[in-house]
């Protein structure tokens, strides 16, 4: 049980580039925390920062009130699971989970009375004196996280963990992490573009863009209550429904559509209004006229992809909307709908600066 | 007929014709290759004269025992000091000390390299190469300066250490290296394994069959060493078995028979290596 304390941390490389700008962040002890964002917005940087496998520029990094920013990774007290398992490849799972405790001088029957406990845990008892080139993805993965658990750290981190399995197994993957992590209740850190990951595993999700934390808390708040654009357009799938506006004191306007009902708006800035697929209904006084494209039926419901028609559109291509809707509605491709939306539950944004204004 | 061909070319992915082309090349290469070897093995059988009067043989002959036989009561030099068991132990002394000290060498100049951040990395790493420039052969003069000055004349280590700064084996190393993911490094890391212990329990054991590549191909330099050996060393006692080929006569029978003995080792040790040998040079 600990907890992790970054303070202004800033990561610059000696060619100048800066991977995370000032990252100020408290992780309570047994919090599951998820850093989310596009490849190359500094999240794994982050990670490998509170591991010790990069140096911090400025700022400190504290677990349980000790600053850790020079202290040698293996010192640390942390596990990391990579992505590609960086399992050894001529060792044993048995020779790979007991490494770092050999290292660390443990006696033998300790250490293999440990193995084997994490082993029956994620159910690799079995493959124990196997090597890593005769399992799956999936038991490999295990395996390393495996050799996380042995160590008993006081955090473990996560570096996209899954991205190498097939989706199925990652799925399933997924709910024994997040299984493991509350039988255990050791504080985590996970790294993930993938937000379906990120919603579903975190107590607490970080959404970080170039090297800034964007938003932080709960997974669903952030999905319900986005401070800027970009984290309502990278949280939610399918993703939020975008329209270029401006407000003249009456209406917000796209193109030729009026739209009523919104007040207390900037007037002649860019805007931009934001609705959720799921936030749209088929309704005859509607605001939006739509041009069916596409039709996908995932089973239980279908998006519905097309065209707004008459809205103002960016560069040349037509502002496209995704509707969700129940397995029943199967509208014909190339036919007019038209769809209406709760003001109550619309979000506008300022185009330049992504802030969110209601 | 034409159906089977046609069959054939679906399951092989080749029609017989390029098939029998590649194995036609394949064989003359051999035969190129082995050529020599059987020229001679089969002069080897021969009385010195018939090599003398009809040259070299292609046909096994009737004098293999007798031949082989003055090989090995073979004594030459000013008091008789120069026996086969001699030159072979000297042969092997310096082919596995070469062999032994440029895997360790490179092994451990690339694992710097690669593994340690150091200043100039690029710089070193291109400076060692430039070494290949300038084979020993080219350096002899100034290389048997410094062997005097450190007072080796005349001792097996004058032979070895000059042949050691094989830059082949640490540019074979380092680029093994780079091909480990810097994960593992990183797994170590965190797992409490420093430098030496990276390189005990993850580096070593991952490139085992890398280094007996690089110990076959040192084996080899040292073993066939002729030129220096010579140069720095006037003592029957450090005669080898390559130098002690022009001792006993080219064009004779027992000479020819020592040319065979002397091209075994450096046979088996091929033997024995070959599997890893190749696995290594096929990555």
């Amino acid at each position: 049980m600990s907890k992790v304390q970054l303070s202004n941390v800033t990561k610059t490389y000696p060619n100048g580039a800066e991977a995370v700008r000032g990252v100020d962040m408290e992780v309570e002890s047994g919090e599951f925390i998820v850093f989310v964002g596009p490849s190359g917005c500094g999240k794994s940087t982050l990670l490998r920062m509170v591991a010790g496998l990069e140096s911090v520029t400025d700022g400190q990094i504290q677990i349980d009130d000790r600053l850790i920013n020079d202290v040698s990774p293996a010192d640390r007290d942390v596990a990391m699971v990579f992505q590609n398992y960086a399992l050894y490849p001529h060792m044993t799972v048995h020779g790979n989970m007991s490494y770092g405790l050999k290292n660390r001088g443990m006696p033998k029957q300790e250490i293999n009375a440990k193995v084997v406990e994490a082993a029956k845990m994620l159910k690799i008892e079995d493959f124990l004196d196997r090597q890593p080139n005769q399992l799956s993805g999936g038991q490999r993965q295990r395996v390393a996280m495996g050799r996380a658990i042995v160590r008993e750290p006081k955090v473990f981190l996560f570096d996209e963990p899954l991205s190498n399995l097939d989706a199925k197994l990652r799925v399933q993957m997924r709910i024994e992490i997040k299984r493991l992590q509350r039988r255990m209740n050791v504080t985590s850190i996970y790294v993930t573009h993938d937000q379906t990951e990120a919603m579903t595993l975190a107590d607490r999700l970080a959404v970080i863009n170039e090297g800034k934390i964007e938003q932080m808390g709960a997974p669903i708040e952030l999905y319900n209550n986005p401070a800027t654009l970009f984290v309502a357009s990278f949280i939610g799938s399918p993703q939020i429904n975008l329209l270029p506006a401006m407000f003249d004191g009456q209406y917000l306007s796209s193109g030729d559509l009026k739209l009523e009902g919104f007040v207390d708006l900037p007037q002649s800035k860019e805007l931009v209004l934001g609705i959720r697929p799921d936030e749209l209904r088929l309704s005859d006084d509607g605001q939006f006229p739509m041009r069916v494209d596409i039709v996908e039926q995932h089973g239980s419901d279908n998006l519905i992809y097309g065209a707004i028609l008459g809205a103002e559109q960016e560069s040349d291509e037509e502002t496209e909307f995704c509707f969700k809707t129940s397995q029943d509605m199967l509208p014909e491709l190339e036919s007019n709908l038209t769809l209406g939306f709760d003001v109550d539950r619309a979000l506008v944004f300022h185009k330049d600066t992504g802030e969110r204004l209601r | 007929m034409a159906s089977h061909d046609s069959q054939y070319q679906a399951v092989v992915g080749k029609s017989r014709l390029s098939t029998a082309v590649a194995h036609a090349i394949l064989v003359a290469g051999l035969v190129f290759l082995l050529a020599p070897i059987l020229l001679i093995i089969a002069s080897s059988t021969h009385s010195t004269s018939t090599l003398q009067l009809g040259g070299l043989q292609w046909l096994p002959g009737d004098r293999a025992i007798e031949n082989y036989a003055r090989v090995i009561s073979f004594e030459a030099g000013f008091s008789d000091r120069i026996t086969p068991m001699g030159m072979l132990g000297n042969s092997l002394i310096i082919a596995i000390g070469v062999a032994v000290l440029t895997t360790v060498l490179s092994f451990l100049s690339a694992y710097a390299m690669v593994f340690f951040r150091l200043p100039c990395k690029g710089f070193v790493f291109w400076f060692v190469m430039v070494t290949l420039l300038f084979p020993l052969e080219s350096r002899f003069v100034n290389t048997f300066g410094v062997v005097v000055s450190l007072g080796l004349i005349n001792t097996h280590a004058a032979i070895v250490l000059p042949a050691l700064a094989v830059a082949l084996g640490t540019f074979f190393f380092r680029q093994h290296f780079l091909t480990m993911p810097k994960e593992l490094i990183e797994a170590a890391t965190l797992d409490g394994a420093g430098p030496f212990r990276f390189l005990k329990d993850i580096v070593v054991p991952l490139s085992i069959s890398k280094a007996g590549a690089i110990f076959v191909i040192a084996f080899m330099i040292g073993w066939n060493q002729f030129l220096w050996p010579m140069m720095i060393s006037t003592n029957d006692d450090l005669y080898t078995l390559v130098r002690g080929i022009g001792l006993i006569g080219q064009e004779s029978g027992p000479g020819m028979a020592l040319v065979v003995i002397t091209i075994l080792p450096p046979f088996f040790l091929l033997l024995i290596f070959q599997r890893w040998f190749y696995k290594s040079l096929s990555v």
